[in-house]
């Protein structure tokens, strides 16, 4: 298929037919592009120029003062952003890995298409469609320290839970925050993990197993490698969305205890809309925005080498 | 076939399928226990399995004060719209990415790709400061605006995979017959996809109906969606969980309907498209 | 410094952003609500925030209807959205009311900015208003900034204690007294608390007390009482002139308080680590927890099984409430918040929201707020001296001599001093605290480095050296401000 499909007799003065015919895709995808630019690059940029000035929408409405770099030193010195940091890659990348493997086991139970299995597959999404911020609140439920399900559950099998609560102590915190995002999207791992498995052609894994290869060579040699470009693309995606984690924490935590949930998006959320300390808030975009690009970029430099679109 | 092996296994992925069920399903069905259960039962220690069910707290967030109902109004006006506005965006582009050899295809797909994984909040507040100095802060046209960093690249990527699957070969017979290429796009091409197009629609649709970031931060109280609507009953002076039970469980129904109506398009809608299913 | 040109360059951003709006396309369904509706004369839009005098204001509104002819619109949102919203229509120069309500922190930034007007005028030129009525140390606290009065209470809170009688008779504890003394003291309070440790009552055990430990604003709420009563101080010179924002959370005032708050957590349930306000009442009204001390709208809010269920606790006969400890040698200062009125001085119906808020601050509105029986009797907020000594008002809430004594003990100014960028700050010490109960750090160590972030949020905030006039900011001064609008 290529741009040649204008070739056909036109009513346009022959300039501009031409204009057109060469540039047709171009054309065809420019307002989605200048839409996007406009609604993600301008706000960018903004607050490119209002991170180097003092800005503070307690103090008052206008900029106050060009302060250079300071707000830069301020974000990296504050009390909260390097454990903000740690704690937003402790649940992005434990996160992806556990939702991963649990996602696959599950598909590969799913895979014995065993009859009424279908229903458990169509049923285990439902997780996955439900809004984040009330995926939230019904774990603050659940975890409730005084009649929360999960907390009478681990207290009558015999596991031992901090007499603060498990949202309360600082060593339960965080897992119990991860917990629920597991919770979430490991169906989401499973189903979309499952259905290509089921696209792996049955004629390799036959002619695997009469070469007496073993389940475990046939997944890690065979299905897996077949596969790569949607792991690639799932595992990525889902990386990202926890490497933005708020709304959860809003509701669950607030960051608490200490520092132990803060995450990089509940720390702009409050410098940005509870101190409306724009100038700072806007230097911690840019650092987060540079940390998110460094990340994306290598990952799609080392998965996507290859690939042909 | 049926040695004791092979029935072992089966009771084996059978009891894991119950256990995955109750894992999975089990919390969403306490939380709709708690929408109807007497309030005074919903922390009960050891819990109460049993009980007199009560439509109370339904009553109270539609009918009587009734906050919710008009939430769900905004909730369905903000994600219809943010749905709407994107489709004249994504769809030349998708039919463009899809149809055409383009240089740097790939870096196009993949910048839309980023999009879809830029923080929200990184460039909502600055939005929220611009949104407000033109005056438009708390309106729907502010969050539809942005939800668009959101649905525009979600659909092109979707909507190209299902545009790759109408054959060449129906254009060509149409080009050959002197048809222009907008004829051809318009009268061939996007009614053979338009279920696709309803496909990418309806997930477009869940995407913007569960965001809760956008509104939060740029809803004013008459145009609050219902995530936010579930905020609310958690004050400083008081929460009351069967109204926040009773309000989620009412934003949990329309995805969850049509993900199980769209039950074939799941996967694909979930990988925008990259994975068939 | 180049403000002009930066405010210029926004313009032309701004007509970029607009101009998308329009390539969009479809600007118009979408509209924002408020603009477009028209602006009635005979109405008043009240932007409210949802503290537990909301309920039975609202229900009072059909009377303030009736008598003027003015039509109300009243909204409620939580704490944290109304902050966002007022900031964001002040920003944007919107007119989104004509009364809003103002939290104190909130007095001095919207005053300074001229975001609401001062009622000054108004006052002066309104005969029967009655301004001497209002507590001094409330209006002081929560409504005055550099002497003009931006806002007016429409609900009060001091601090107090709460106890179970019942509780207390069984062990043989003598009850705590109802009038500050040097006899009872944060080291009594405790003292009293730990004879509590390890009972058992009706069969089920009991926790001493219960504390907020929730960051960042319960925790700080609720130690700041302890911190003010043993004289902590949180600047170098503020409110007196001249103003010197240099932080002094170092000293040993601040290190025993933060012991005594330590001391209070152990004898919490555990789990009041995450508590937030409502959590420590409601924890209370469950019957488990002996005694503690709190904002005084818990005073009726305990009487309550859960929120807003309007049906009675366990401990609804069987709690008194008596006057708060103080440190030793120290003289009592009692944390007062509350809500206030204030009109946006954006609004076009001035007037009306000046009604309205004298409506709702008045003496008849909220005497009648107190009476209304719904959800056991909900309001006893009063910033108005005379209400203290209405019987039918006392015959419902017995508690209101403990109640005046404190208030008349209060400043708000010093225990939480309502600095600009005061959340900042109140984000800091909130975790710092929150670590503090749980972590076994050195107090000494942990608001050392506290005084060094408040110290960099300062100067950043351009708050240290502070280069604005300073005002002499004392009681004193804000009597004679109420002699002085009354007079005239």
């Amino acid at each position: 298929m290529s741009a040649t499909i204008a070739r056909s007799p036109q009513a346009l003065p022959p300039a501009r037919r031409s204009f057109v015919r060469r540039n047709l895709p171009y054309l065809l995808i420019a307002p989605s592009v200048i839409m996007l630019l406009a609604l993600i690059a301008y706000p960018l940029l903004f607050a490119l120029r209002s991170s180097f000035y003092f800005w503070n929408l307690q103090i008052g409405p206008e900029p106050q003062a060009f302060v250079g770099f300071d707000n830069y030193v301020q974000a990296f010195n504050a009390f909260d952003f390097q454990d903000a940091l740690v704690n937003t890659l402790i649940l992005s990348i434990a996160g992806t890995a556990i939702e991963f493997v649990l996602g696959l086991s599950i598909a590969l139970l799913l895979l014995r298409a065993l009859p009424g299995m279908n229903v458990v597959r169509a049923l285990l999404i439902l997780p996955t469609t439900i809004a984040p911020i009330v995926v939230g609140f019904l774990f603050r439920y659940l975890y409730d320290p005084g009649g929360g399900l999960i907390t009478w559950l681990l207290k009558s099998t015999g596991l031992p839970i901090p007499p603060e609560g498990l949202l309360g102590s600082p060593t339960t915190a965080l897992a119990a925050v991860l917990f629920a995002d597991v919770w979430q999207w490991t169906p989401f791992f499973a189903i979309v993990l499952y259905a290509s498995l089921l696209s792996v052609p049955d004629e390799i894994i036959e002619a695997a197993r009469l070469d007496r290869a073993s389940a475990w060579t046939i997944l890690m040699r065979i299905k897996l490698p077949l596969i790569r470009r949607t792991a690639v693309i799932i595992v990525m995606l889902r990386f990202m969305q926890l490497f933005n984690t708020f709304d959860t924490v809003l509701v669950l935590t607030r960051g608490g205890p200490g520092t132990s949930t803060r995450t990089l998006g509940y720390s702009l959320y409050e410098q940005g809309l509870i101190n409306f300390n724009i100038g700072l808030v806007s230097a911690m975009t840019w650092i987060t925005v540079l940390i998110v690009n460094v990340i994306v970029a290598l990952y799609v430099f080392f998965a996507f080498r290859n690939e042909e679109w | 076939m049926s040695s004791p092996k092979a029935r072992f296994l089966t009771a084996l992925t059978y009891a894991g399928g119950l256990l995955f069920l109750a894992v999975f399903i089990g919390p969403i069905l306490w939380f709709l226990a708690l929408a109807i259960r007497p309030a005074d039962t919903a922390f009960a220690m050891p819990p109460q399995f049993t009980f007199e069910p009560t439509l109370n707290a339904f009553r109270h967030i539609l009918v009587d004060p009734g906050v919710n109902g008009p939430q769900v109004v905004n909730s369905l006006i903000v994600a219809i719209g943010a749905v709407v506005l994107n489709l004249p965006f994504s769809v030349p582009a998708a039919y463009a990415l899809s149809r055409f050899k383009l240089r740097g295809k790939k870096h196009i797909m993949l910048w839309y790709l980023g999009l879809l994984m830029a923080p929200p909040i990184a460039f909502l507040i600055p939005y929220f400061i611009l949104i407000t100095r033109i005056g438009l802060q708390g309106s729907y046209f502010s969050m539809v605006l942005v939800l668009q960093t959101m649905t525009i690249p979600f659909s092109v990527w979707l909507m190209k995979s299902f545009i790759d699957e109408v054959p060449a070969e129906l254009e060509e017979a149409a080009r050959v017959d002197g048809a222009r290429w907008f004829t051809i796009m318009w009268r061939i091409t996007l009614p053979i996809v338009r279920p696709g197009i309803i496909v990418t629609s309806m997930f477009a649709f869940v995407f913007a109906w569960n965001n809760a970031a956008f509104p939060l931060v740029l809803s004013a109280r008459s145009t609050a969606t219902l995530p936010i609507g579930t905020l609310g009953y958690f004050a400083t002076s008081g929460v009351t969980w069967n109204f926040i039970a009773a309000a989620a469980v009412l934003a949990m129904i329309p995805p969850m309907i049509i993900f199980l109506v769209f039950d074939r398009y799941v996967v694909r809608g979930l990988t925008f498209g990259s994975v068939k299913g | 410094m180049n403000v002009d040109r930066m405010a210029l360059s926004r313009r032309s951003l701004l007509k970029g952003v607009s101009a998308t709006a329009l390539l969009a396309g479809v600007a118009a369904p979408f509209a924002a609500p408020g603009a477009a509706r028209a602006q009635s004369a005979d109405a008043v839009r009240v932007l409210c925030v949802e503290d537990p005098f909301f309920f039975s204001l609202k229900a009072m509104i059909p009377d303030f209807e009736k008598e003027t002819g003015i039509k109300v619109e009243l909204e409620s949102l939580s704490y944290d959205a109304l902050q966002a919203r007022l900031v964001s229509a002040f920003v944007a120069q919107t007119s989104d009311a004509d009364v809003i309500a103002v939290d104190q922190m909130w007095l001095g930034q919207y005053l300074d900015n001229g975001w609401i007007v001062s009622l000054n005028d108004f006052i002066a030129k309104d005969a029967d208003i009655d301004l001497g009525d209002f507590l001094p140390e409330v209006l002081y606290s929560s409504n005055m900034w550099r002497g003009q009065i931006g806002t007016l209470p429409v609900a009060a809170y001091a601090q107090g204690v709460m106890y179970r009688k019942d509780m207390f008779d069984e062990f043989g504890i003598a009850a705590p007294p109802s009038e500050t003394s040097e006899d009872w003291t944060w080291t009594k309070y405790v003292e009293t608390l730990k004879a509590l440790e390890g009972k058992s009552f009706n069969g089920a055990p009991v926790f001493p007390t219960v504390v907020c430990g929730s960051q960042p604003s319960p925790i700080v709420h609720m130690f700041t009482q302890v911190s003010t009563s043993h004289g902590a101080g949180w600047f170098k010179s503020f409110p007196g002139a001249p103003w010197d924002f240099e932080p002094q959370l170092t000293g040993p005032a601040w290190v025993k308080s933060v012991e005594v708050y330590r001391a209070l957590y152990r004898l919490s349930p555990p789990e009041a680590i995450n508590y937030v306000w409502f959590d420590a009442g409601t924890r209370f009204a469950k019957g488990d927890i002996g005694m503690f001390y709190w904002w005084t709208p818990y005073f009726y809010l305990i009487k309550n099984a859960g929120y807003m269920t309007g049906t009675k606790s366990d401990v609804m006969d069987k709690y008194a409430t008596a006057a708060l400890p103080k440190a030793e040698g120290v003289p009592q200062t009692v944390s007062l918040g509350g809500w206030s009125l204030g009109v946006p001085s954006s609004s076009t119906r001035q007037d009306n929201g000046y009604a309205f808020i004298k409506w709702a601050t008045s003496k008849a509105t909220q005497k009648k707020m107190a009476l209304w029986p719904d959800l056991n009797h909900q309001f006893s907020d009063f910033a108005r001296a005379s209400l203290y000594e209405d019987d039918e008002v006392k015959a419902i809430y017995p508690y209101l001599d403990i109640q005046l004594a404190m208030m008349k003990q209060g400043n708000g100014k010093v225990t939480r001093p309502p600095v600009p960028g005061y959340t900042a700050l109140e984000s800091v010490l909130g975790l710092t605290l929150n670590q503090l109960l749980t972590g076994s750090e050195d107090p000494a160590a942990a608001l050392e480095r506290t005084n060094g972030l408040f110290a960099s949020i300062l100067k950043g905030n351009f708050m240290i050296p502070y280069q604005k006039e300073s005002f002499a900011d004392s009681l004193d001064e804000a009597k004679a401000l109420i002699g002085k609008l009354t007079k005239s």
